[in-house]
């Protein structure tokens, strides 16, 4: 093709324009190298991204000894799953499950790969507001038990009361479902309709009933004066985002009583968020430390109380704790107890000692990533230590006054009649005075 | 140079500039995916998985496997040491969302045992296990039953998700199992105390709630059964987790409470080696032939010169399909013998005999429900095609094509990949599925 080809072989070439000719086809070779180069970093240029060397290690990998790279590990037997399977199989579902199982190989209960479903319920959860009927549904192998009916919301208007069990949704049944799908049917567009069917404890037949969805405000305090003992009982169900503004509220409205005592009942709060409990400690204590929370590379941060918003307690606090008490509700408790605010009562909690942080994805998932430990003010670390089978061994906060649920006495919560740990609490509140 | 050539040079220059581009491209590919077969690739591959815009993207699998362990490594609490083992994690769970007791992932000491006992060496009691959905259930009832909560518990039982139960399907002669006088059909119930999770419980909780109701039992009875519940499920083990703990480790001992009919017995077993006998031809003839490396040559000398061969196919869960292959075309003339079907939209592969065996002996073939998978298939092909005839019980009902891959890590998974069916155009039915 250059000029080269057309002389006789033999011929001794000019030595200036071989130099050139070398020249040339390294500047050619040169240019088709920087083209293939261009090429494989394509896909990167695309979306506007800087060129990584990623792949190129990868490439590398391949020939080295060292094997495949996880990441080539996990495409191989995704595209194995995904093509050989004698089922045919979604594709996301089968990438999430992989995402899901990444995660929990970490060994930590805490960090969880949340695919788009449930890291929007995740979301609503933490917000405290969502379109509904206003009921917090619980397992039942009948369907979805109401475990409480908000007195505001369209339900309990339409009829529906705690204990209640759902069986049917618009017409169909949901018998033995997961209480989650049964929400799922249940929640829907604001204004629009949903007809369930109901059975109640000592009546015959199913209770069906209309309700009219609507914006939902979860009440996340609800509060009980008894005027037997003159104590004030205040339980709180989680910690979202109104619940600091739900507490003073339900306090004010406790105080009107003179009230000899206070119960606030932790048992079941699964947590929320620390930034509420922080708010929540500050009407007890300023400028105090919450929890010191312990990142990675020994990197430490504080929170604190903040000053300004303490009130005064003329009465003694008994917390309610069980298992079921975890995270931000763990924190509140332990801080009431670490600051000589509270004494606790009930079985030992969680022990959930760990922050989260929720990384929401391109595609509408969330990564929820333990970023930290975290030690109460007193410097216990409460994290929950289990066996292989998840059994527990050890942590959480041991209570001050231990007593164990009564199951036996049909237990209803926040019933002292029934509920045998709140009677408890009470006797010990009123001790205090 | 002339005009032409230089245009010529220039143009076959832009040309091989534009093929190395396209090759950069594809070694790109490669690179990604490391040669994957049947890579789909999105070309705008999303760099950045934490979302900073408000509309939904796909991000293709691979992407999403390195931006996770990218965020994990930078976000996590604690260092992360090896990423393979978060790939292994992946996997793991990709298998666990099959849902399949066919599927399984292992880790390192399962695996190895595992393939152990694919070579008839078996470690713990020296038992083989299948998950087995037990009870029965009426056809006609479900699909006349519309759920109203009103259900009997055996009604319910139709409805509710029911959890197999592992089962034992094969014993290795004079092992610890078979010496404590374990039978095959025996189901475990608990290992070491603990409670190997059914629905059998929640069923009776069922009854007992609505014995309450209608004021049949008091609250305390009740209770009893919440707290069995409460005190079982806190130290249950899944069906495969008990599994584990009774078929790795040659040492220590383990208890085991069995059901059968009904009944329960409790055993203490000592872990030991025990192996399953290799092929061998009895003093009657009979030969023992089980599907592991080694048999096609075996039974090629077994069977030269005989008119008529008894093969005993009993005890025989564990065996390979490429080798089940070889053994067909050494017991069957050319010609097709029936089809692996899926359940996706695909052809089924037919079973073919290549060349195979023009005047094979007559075959008898000793079968019961101890006949599992590629025995179970190779029994179908040859008794459906008129090349032998089955002796016995009823088989296993498992005819499942189980395909095995082990990973990097010594670590490894079975992936069903087709059922094998007499009829070519049948659809692949239910995966597993009990007999008997």
């Amino acid at each position: 093709m250059s000029e080269r080809t057309r002389r006789p072989a033999s011929w001794p070439r000019p030595k200036v324009k071989r130099v050139k000719t070398l020249q040339k086809s390294i500047l050619f070779g040169a240019a088709l190298l920087a083209c293939g180069a261009f090429g494989f970093t394509w896909r990167d240029i695309q979306s506007g991204q800087l060129p990584s060397g990623r792949p190129v290690s990868n490439l590398l990998g391949v020939k080295t000894t060292a094997g495949m790279t996880p990441e080539q590990v996990f495409k191989q037997a995704y595209n194995q799953i995904r093509y050989n399977y004698v089922k045919p199989i979604k594709a996301t579902d089968l990438k999430y499950a992989g995402m899901q199982g990444l995660m929990s190989s970490l060994g930590d209960p805490h960090t969880l790969f949340l695919p788009p479903r449930a890291a929007q319920a995740f979301a609503e959860d933490t917000r405290a507001n969502f379109f509904g009927v206003g009921a917090r549904l619980g397992n039942d192998p009948l369907g979805a038990k109401a475990s409480s009916v908000f007195e505001d919301g369209p339900a309990y208007a339409a009829g529906l009361r705690a204990n209640d069990v759902i069986t049917g949704v618009n017409g169909k049944s949901v018998s033995g479902r997961p209480v989650d799908e049964i929400v799922d049917q249940i929640k829907g567009k604001e204004g629009t309709f949903v007809t369930l069917k109901v059975i109640r404890k000592g009546v015959n037949d199913p209770i069906v009933m209309k309700i009219r969805r609507a914006r939902i405000v979860t009440p996340t305090v609800e509060s009980k004066f008894f005027p037997e003992s003159k104590v004030g009982y205040m339980q709180i169900s989680q910690f979202a985002e109104p619940t600091a503004l739900q507490f003073d509220k339900e306090l004010v409205k406790l105080e009107q009583n003179d009230i000899k005592g206070l119960v606030i009942d932790l048992r079941g709060n699964p947590g929320g968020l620390l930034e509420t409990s922080a708010e929540m400690l500050s009407r007890f204590v300023e400028n105090k430390v919450v929890v010191k929370m312990r990142g990675r590379d020994g990197r430490e941060e504080v929170v604190r109380t903040y000053a300004g918003a303490v009130r005064e307690f003329n009465y003694p606090i008994v917390a309610l704790i069980n298992e079921d008490s975890a995270s931000a509700a763990e924190i509140f408790a332990g801080c009431l107890r670490d600051y000589g605010k509270a004494t606790l009562v009930g079985e030992h909690s969680y022990g959930k000692a760990s922050v989260q942080n929720v990384f929401p994805l391109v595609d509408r998932s969330s990564a929820k990533i333990t970023i930290a430990k975290y030690y109460l003010p007193s410097g216990t670390f409460i994290g929950r230590k289990v066996d292989e089978d998840g059994v527990f061994v050890s942590g959480g906060l041991e209570p001050n006054v231990k007593i164990e649920l009564d199951l036996d006495k049909d237990p209803t919560p926040g019933d002292p009649k029934t509920d045998n740990q709140l009677a408890r609490a009470i006797q010990v509140v009123l001790e205090k005075q | 140079m002339s005009e032409i050539k230089k245009s010529l040079v220039a143009t076959s220059g832009v040309v091989l500039a534009m093929l190395s581009v396209l090759a950069g491209a594809k070694v790109r590919d490669l690179a990604d995916t490391g040669g994957a077969e049947r890579a789909e690739r999105d070309p705008l591959a999303v760099q950045t998985l934490v979302a900073s815009r408000d509309n939904a993207q796909e991000v293709p699998e691979a992407d999403y496997f390195y931006e996770m362990v990218r965020l994990l490594k930078q976000e996590y609490v604690e260092p992360i040491k090896d990423d393979q083992k978060l790939a292994t994690g992946a996997i793991r769970g990709m298998i666990a969302s099959l849902g399949d007791p066919k599927s399984v992932f292992m880790d390192k000491a399962e695996f190895q045992a595992f393939l152990n006992s694919r070579q008839g060496t078996y470690e713990g009691i020296g038992a083989e296990f299948a998950l087995e959905l037990k009870g029965k259930v009426n056809k006609d009832v479900a699909k006349k039953l519309t759920p109203t909560g009103d259900e009997t518990p055996e009604e319910a039982l139709v409805t509710m998700p029911r959890i197999p139960r592992l089962t034992v399907v094969g014993l290795t002669p004079g092992g610890p199992a078979a010496k404590a006088g374990v039978k095959i059909g025996d189901i475990v119930y608990s290992v070491d105390g603990h409670w190997v999770v059914n629905s059998d419980l929640y069923v009776r909780f069922q009854q007992a709630r609505k014995d309450f109701d209608a004021k049949k039992i008091p609250l305390t009875e009740l209770n009893k059964i919440r707290k069995e519940i409460r005190d079982k499920t806190d130290r249950a083990l899944l069906p495969l987790k008990a599994q584990d703990r009774l078929i790795v480790g040659t040492d220590g001992t383990v208890n085991v409470v069995w059901e059968r009919d009904g009944s329960q017995r409790t055993t203490l077993l000592n872990k030991a080696a025990s192996t399953m006998p290799a092929f061998s031809v009895g003093p009657n003839g009979v030969v023992n032939l089980r599907l592991v490396a080694g048999a096609p040559d075996a039974l090629k000398k077994a069977i030269s010169g005989k008119r008529e061969v008894t093969l005993d196919l009993r005890n025989n869960a564990q065996g390979d399909f490429g080798i089940m292959k070889e053994c067909l075309a050494i017991l069957a003339p050319k010609g097709q013998y029936g089809a692996i079907t899926t359940q996706r939209n695909e052809k089924p592969t037919p079973l073919v005999v290549k060349t195979g065996n023009p005047s094979p002996p007559k075959l008898n073939l000793l079968v019961d429900r101890t006949t599992r998978g590629a025995a179970e298939i190779l029994a179908l092909a040859l008794s459906n095609f008129g090349k032998a005839k089955l002796t016995g019980g009823a088989m296993g009902g498992d005819r499942n094509v189980v395909q095995i891959v082990q990973l990097t890590d010594g670590a490894g998974y079975t992936l069903v990949t087709g059922i094998y069916n007499v009829r070519a155009d049948k659809k692949a039915g239910i995966v597993a599925k009990a007999k008997g």
